[in-house]
C-alpha cells in the first residue's frame, strides 16, 4: 500500500531528524508515530505548503519534536543537547555516501554551508536542530550574545547569496 | 515595524523566522504581517525550502518496527475519508508545485492523498507524466490485480474540440504502443494491456493528436507533450 511505501521511503530520514533533535529513541519514536498520523490526515493540505514532499514532512517532524522539547524544558528536565550532539553539529558537511541519499536542495545547502566557517555553521545548526534562541545559543557556547547574532545573521545572508548563485548558474 | 520596501530586513526576518531564532513578540508580529503580505509569505516559503533541507543532514536511522505497527493501529480506527473530498479540496494543484528531484516521493505522497484510503481500489503502479519543466500534467495509475489503468489530467491542458491526448507505452526497442486516447474528459479508465507495464517499457508518453487519435499507424503523429516512467508500489 502506498502509505506504507511512503513510510518506508521516508521514515529513516525523519526518524534520524527526530533523534537528532530529541536525543532519546523513545521520544523520537513517539514523534515519528505522531507525525505519520498527521501526514495521513493532512496530506490533503499538502499543496498549500508549496514545498517539496520531504521538506513538508520534515517540517511536521521538526515542529512536533520541538513541542516535545519545549514541554520537557518547561518541566525542568535535562536538556538533551549533550556534548556529543554538539560535536556532531560542528561538522554539518555531509560525507559522499550521505550526499547520494540527499535531495538536490539538501546537497546545494550542504555545499553552501561547507563554505561557512565551522563555528558559524555550528551555531546555525544549533538553532535549527535544537530550537534555541540567540541568547540560549550564546549561553551554551559561552559566547557574547552580539557575536552569536552577528554570526547567524551573516551566515543566513551568505547562504542566501550562495544558494541564489547556484540557482542562477 | 515598517517592512515595506526594506528588502534586506524582510529577508532577514523571514530567515530568522524559519531558523527559529525570531522569538516571542517579534515572532508573533511577523506572523501578523505575513497574513496581509503575499510577498512576505513567499519570501518565508523560499526560506523554508532553503533551510528546511537542513533536516536531511541528520543521519538516517531505521526506526523500530513497532513504530509502523503503532501508526497502523491508530489509523485503523479512522473513518474512511471519502474520495471526493480530495477533489473538493482541489489539491491536484500540488502537482504544479512539485519539483523533479522529489518526483518519486511526490508520486507516493499523491497516491496517499488521492487514493490510498479504505474502500478504494489498490494501486500497483503509478506514473507521473511531466512537461519539459518537470511540471506534472497527468497521473497514470495501474491496478494489476483487476487489470485496470486510470489516466487523470491534473494540470490545465488546453485542448480544442478537434484535439485529443494519446497515451503511449514507449518500449526500449520498436514502435510506441498506443494505450488509449483522451478527449475532453479529465479522467479515463481503461483495461490494462499486458504490454503496458512490461520490463521493456522505457517510458510513458502523451502526444497531442487530432480527435480520435494518431493518424500514423506507427506511432504519434503530433508532438510529445508529456512523459514519465512507472513507479511500482506493490
Amino acid at each position: 500500500m502506498a502509505f506504507r511505501a511512503l513510510y518506508d521511503a521516508s521514515a529513516p530520514r525523519l526518524y534520524g531528524l527526530a533523534l537528532r533533535i530529541l536525543g532519546r529513541p523513545e521520544l523520537a519514536e513517539e514523534v515519528l508515530q505522531e507525525s505519520f498520523v498527521a501526514i495521513w490526515h493532512h496530506a490533503v493540505d499538502y499543496e498549500s505548503a508549496l514545498s517539496a514532499p520531504m521538506t513538508w514532512m520534515s517540517a511536521i517532524v521538526r515542529n512536533r519534536a520541538f513541542d516535545v522539547l519545549r514541554h520537557r524544558r518547561s518541566q525542568g528536565e535535562d536538556d538533551t543537547l549533550d556534548s556529543a550532539a554538539l560535536a556532531s553539529l560542528a561538522d554539518l558537511a555531509a560525507t559522499p555516501p550521505e550526499r547520494l541519499q540527499m535531495s538536490s536542495d539538501a546537497r546545494a545547502l550542504a555545499d553552501c554551508m561547507a563554505a561557512l566557517e565551522a563555528r558559524h555553521r555550528e551555531v546555525v545548526g544549533m538553532a535549527f536542530f535544537h530550537d534555541l534562541s540567540y541568547s540560549e545559543v550564546a549561553h551554551k557556547l559561552t559566547l557574547p550574545l552580539g557575536t552569536v547574532k552577528t554570526w547567524i545573521r551573516r551566515s543566513l545572508a551568505r547562504l542566501h547569496a550562495c544558494l541564489s548563485a547556484r540557482g542562477a548558474g | 515595524m515598517n517592512l515595506r520596501g526594506n528588502e534586506a530586513l524582510r529577508e532577514r526576518l523571514a530567515s530568522e523566522y524559519v531558523l527559529g531564532t525570531l522569538r516571542g513578540g517579534a515572532r508573533r508580529r511577523f506572523e501578523t504581517l505575513m497574513q496581509d503580505d503575499v510577498a512576505l509569505r513567499r519570501t518565508t516559503r523560499e526560506w523554508n525550502a532553503r533551510l528546511g533541507a537542513m533536516a536531511e543532514f541528520a543521519p538516517p536511522v531505521a526506526p523500530d518496527k513497532g513504530v509502523w505497527r503503532a501508526i497502523e493501529a491508530r489509523l485503523r480506527w479512522q473513518a474512511a475519508t471519502p474520495r471526493w473530498q480530495f477533489w473538493r479540496h482541489g489539491s491536484l494543484a500540488l502537482w504544479r508545485t512539485v519539483g523533479l528531484g522529489s518526483s518519486a516521493l511526490a508520486a507516493l505522497l499523491l497516491v496517499v492523498v488521492l487514493l490510498d484510503r479504505p474502500g478504494t481500489a489498490p494501486i500497483s503502479d503509478i506514473a507521473s507524466l511531466t512537461d519539459e519543466a518537470a511540471r506534472p500534467a497527468l497521473v497514470v495509475t495501474a491496478d494489476r490485480a483487476r487489470g485496470l489503468m486510470t489516466v487523470r489530467v491534473v494540470a490545465n491542458v488546453p485542448l480544442t474540440a478537434q484535439q485529443a491526448l494519446q497515451l503511449w507505452a514507449v518500449p526500449r526497442a520498436g514502435k510506441p504502443r498506443s494505450l488509449g486516447v483522451l478527449g475532453a474528459g479529465r479522467e479515463l479508465t481503461l483495461p490494462l494491456p499486458p504490454d503496458a507495464l512490461g520490463s521493456d517499457v522505457a517510458a510513458l508518453a502523451i502526444s497531442l493528436e487530432p480527435k480520435g487519435g494518431s493518424t500514423n499507424p506507427d506511432g504519434p503523429s503530433g508532438p510529445i507533450l508529456y512523459k514519465g516512467g512507472w513507479i511500482r508500489l506493490m
